[in-house]
């Protein structure tokens, strides 16, 4: 049997029956609606009296809005898209904001109106924010009101034409939304004066009740046409290669992904009964896709954290709500085992985590099943797979893998030829399914690299075990060639990260005369009580002499994604100097 | 001091003041502080074998007349004041533990105090009762409204922050008034008061709170709860022991002993504002510091 008929088999099938009793050969799926906006309405009007989203601030406050109250705004502000901004359908429109009730109405109003979505990190720069805002030609920006003075000074070298601004304490009760707002903005300093002509949120879903009721608009209207194949979303990712691209998804890339969760996980998810924490960023693929859409679709109550750094600001939405599900990346859920407050009182109605990002660490994942008692799964995904292509199947987790491929998703381990590899081989992942974007917005070099032939390359370096179980190795473009010998910086950090007195480290390759490239390791240490000598003394012994560090050097901290991923990349560029 | 009226609005913001402290309470963080019991032993047995030591010999090296002597062992035998719980909120110590320390070491002060006095000061012991209406008043001051705070946080979680949020401004806003106001009504007293009172009254404090933080560390508390005993041995009721002296003497000693605890209450209060600001920084450095800290292995 050749390489690509193994693949082809997809050994990982059997797994799926495991899960799901009513599955035959092929794990069936759920077809749900054309376009998310029709998925949106309907949980809108399934669920209408349950309570949809609860933003809760670090000290217990909190505001809520009901399936009812989403459904309704979001109406009303994607007739203010269509009506009053003047938007045609597709136009982008992006939103900038931290978790916040604010953030599922005019997500979902974007897609009700039609238009395409781009979400935009907050935390970003104004030169960041610039090219982002010219790279998908935004017309219309929903911006919360601490990040408004970044904007002003790059607005007029934009082609935004309408600024919707709104607060973190949006639509809370009267009195705590005062109290909240004097508090941010006197004490905490966090909201700036601006010069801009803008809209606030409640100005524009007035705006849009009124043109909606003067002209009795169906809302309907803006979206009943919309297929699978029309962009939802350009989800915008830096990859390894720079600056940063637009990944184009569909409604029917997300759909299906909506579909592919739901299929594995289905089962463990009651309809209008689950509580999800969502402590992650929305503006990030994973909790969108994952937490807002899914989990809404499902009629979940979700609780919304705006800033989950230090995770004490979480403590008080464990404290009043029923967290039944949540998902977080490695580094929260280290966070959380390390609070008393957590592990000697872990929520007790916590079904499943969710875990997705970067690498679960093996302890961490163990420490969660002895501690909370329910399982923790690791997912693996890209921002151009809308995100999920892996996750392990509930209550068959492996530790240090990825799981399982998705329904419906063909994945192969590749050599540089393009040709499938042995099973149990180390090569590149490559993925083919109906959550694999559309391309590259407006970049179609970049498009036609990434995917080939319907295969999406990932960059991703994995291994297929026998019964079809995922593992990575690491990234194909961090990986390090001395001397000819591969070496996978992932495997020189663990080898690292198991001396005590090291909290974390980023390993590179830097051009080396003698042996092309060299490794290098940053190291950021926990006690300052050992040298670099101990690094090096301390890998030799683990590893190959050709994967030994040649230059530790100790930082303070490493340059990290807003998920907690290391970036090296950055790493890189501050050690070369560009 | 304080006028009648003075110390009964005292009384009542003092009230308002623990209604929102409680606030921010749930019952989960007392059973949290009493995970550790041993916490609350510490903190007891620094509050009544540390603190009356640290005074006596205070008082011999600083080499305090004897109505001074009295009125510094007095203060080092009280049990810890209220005011301990407001700056252990604005530490971000451990308020429940703050709380239950400071109603436990109120109540053992019936006993404690005159026992203690006995042993340092002789003769004049039966003198220092703590009178049994200030145990009812605690519990009126203390107990109650923290416990409403808490019923009302679990009702409504936003009230409660809202009202967390008020106590907090109340409470700055009270230490702020008590030490604007006592300056210059007792400016007089300030210039006359020679050096070795005012070492002892600022390092009685000082020395309390150093103690009491290494003595919670040598006794394996964490190091916030080594923060919050440190604060409730440093921070004593100062009001209280007013209260004792001028219930117990009279005429000139009355004079002489009370400069003691009232210089002392005024010098606390900007002790404890440095402390607080101090700690409450280290605390804000631990938070994020065991948000990267590695899992032990299960």
């Amino acid at each position: 049997m050749s390489n690509a008929q193994y693949y082809n088999k997809k050994p990982w099938m059997k797994h799926y029956r495991a899960t799901r009793t009513e599955a035959g050969e092929e794990a069936t799926i759920h077809h749900l609606h054309d376009n998310l906006a029709a998925l949106i309405q309907a949980a809108g009007q399934n669920y209408r009296q349950q309570l949809a989203f609860t933003t809760c601030m670090p000290n217990g406050m909190n505001g809520r809005l009901t399936y009812g109250e989403v459904d309704e705004m979001s109406d009303a502000f994607a007739v203010y898209l269509r009506e009053c901004v003047k938007l045609e359908p597709g136009t982008r429109v992006a939103v900038q904001m931290p978790n916040c009730l604010t953030l599922p109405v005019v997500v979902f109003g974007i897609l009700k109106a039609g238009c395409i979505l781009v979400n935009v990190n907050p935390l970003y720069t104004k030169r960041e924010m610039e090219h982002q805002f010219n790279d998908s030609g935004a017309q219309a920006l929903v911006i919360v009101d601490m990040f408004v003075d970044k904007l002003e000074s790059i607005i007029k070298q934009t082609g935004i034409k309408q600024v919707v601004v709104t607060s973190v304490a949006q639509w809370f009760p009267p009195v705590v939304k005062g109290v909240l707002k004097l508090v941010l903005k006197h004490w905490n300093r966090v909201i700036p004066k601006h010069q801009l002509d803008v809209d606030t949120i409640d100005q524009a879903l007035k705006k849009g009740r009124e043109a909606k009721s003067v002209a009795s608009i169906d809302v309907r209207q803006y979206w009943q046409h919309l297929a699978r194949s029309d962009t939802a979303l350009l989800q915008y990712t830096g990859g390894t290669t720079g600056i940063s691209k637009g990944a184009e998804l569909t409604h029917g890339n997300l759909i299906s992904n909506l579909e592919q969760v739901d299929s594995v996980a289905g089962d463990h998810i009651e309809p209008g009964k689950e509580c999800i924490l969502t402590a992650l960023p929305i503006y990030h693929i994973f909790a969108f896709t994952v937490n807002l859409l899914a989990f809404y679709h499902k009629g979940a109550h979700n609780i919304l954290v705006p800033n989950p750094r230090p995770i004490q600001n979480c403590q008080r939405a464990f404290d009043n709500y029923p967290i039944s599900w949540i998902s977080g990346v490695n580094t929260l859920y280290n966070a959380l085992l390390n609070e008393e407050w957590f592990t000697v009182y872990p929520p007790p109605s916590m079904k499943v985590a969710l875990a997705g990002g970067t690498a679960l660490h093996k302890a961490v994942a163990e420490r969660w099943r002895t501690v909370v008692g329910s399982p923790i799964a690791e997912g693996y995904g890209l921002t151009e797979t809308s995100p999920v292509i892996c996750f392990n199947p509930i209550g068959q987790e492996r530790p240090d893998c990825i799981g399982i491929p998705a329904p419906d998703t063909d994945v192969r381990i590749v050599d540089e030829q393009g040709e499938p590899v042995a099973v149990g081989e180390p090569g590149e992942i490559i993925v083919r399914g109906p959550q694999v974007m559309k391309g590259y917005w407006n970049r179609p070099q970049e498009t036609a690299d990434a995917i080939k032939d319907d295969w999406f390359y990932t960059g991703d370096i994995g291994v297929m075990t026998e019964d079809g179980y995922f593992r990575i190795v690491d990234r194909k473009k961090d990986m390090i060639l001395v001397s000819g010998f591969n070496v996978y910086p992932n495997e020189v950090e663990d080898c690292i990260a198991r001396i005590p007195q090291v909290q974390e480290s980023a390993v590179i390759g830097v051009v080396n005369d003698q042996t092309g490239e060299a490794v290098h390791a940053y190291v950021v240490l926990r006690e300052e009580s050992i040298t670099e000598k101990d690094v090096i003394a301390h890998c030799k012994q683990e590893l190959a002499a050709y994967k030994v560090p040649k230059i530790v050097v100790f930082w303070s901290e490493l340059p990290k994604t807003p998920v907690g991923k290391v970036l090296r990349k950055e790493v890189r560029a501050a050690v070369t100097g560009d | 001091m304080l006028s009648p009226l003075e110390e009964t609005l005292l009384s009542l913001m003092m009230v308002i003041i623990m209604f929102g402290m409680g606030s921010s309470l749930t019952f989960k963080d007392f059973r949290l502080a009493l995970r550790h019991p041993q916490a609350v032993g510490v903190g007891f047995a620094s509050q009544y074998m540390l603190m009356p030591l640290i005074a006596f010999l205070l008082s011999r090296v600083l080499n305090l007349t004897p109505e001074q002597t009295v009125g510094l062992v007095l203060i080092g035998c009280m049990p810890g004041g209220t005011t301990s719980n407001i700056f252990a909120y604005f530490s971000k110590s451990l308020l429940s533990l703050s709380i239950m320390m400071t109603i436990c070491s109120t109540l053992a002060g019936f006993v404690m105090v005159p026992l203690l006095m006995e042993f340092y000061t002789q003769g004049i012991d039966d003198a220092f009762r703590i009178p049994p209406d200030q145990i009812a008043r605690l519990l009126f001051v203390l107990l109650i409204p923290t416990l409403i705070g808490m019923w009302l946080r679990r009702k409504n979680s936003n009230i409660g922050a809202v009202i967390e949020l008020m106590g907090g401004i109340l409470g700055a806003i009270v230490i702020l008034f008590l030490v604007v106001t006592w300056v210059p009504r007792n400016w007089r007293l300030l210039v006359e008061t020679g050096w070795e009172v005012y070492a002892a009254v600022i390092l009685i404090g000082v020395i309390g709170f150093a103690f009491g933080y290494l003595f919670s560390r040598v006794l394996r508390l964490n190091p916030q709860k080594a923060r919050t005993v440190s604060l409730e041995t440093g921070i004593q009721n100062g009001p209280l022991a007013a209260l004792i002296v001028i219930m117990t003497f009279a005429d000139e000693t009355q004079q002489l002993i009370l400069l003691m605890p009232v210089m002392y209450s005024l010098f606390i209060v900007i002790n404890s504002t440095f402390a607080t600001v101090f700690y409450r920084r280290w605390t804000r450095r631990e938070e994020l510091a065991r948000d990267q800290a590695k899992v032990e292995p299960a």
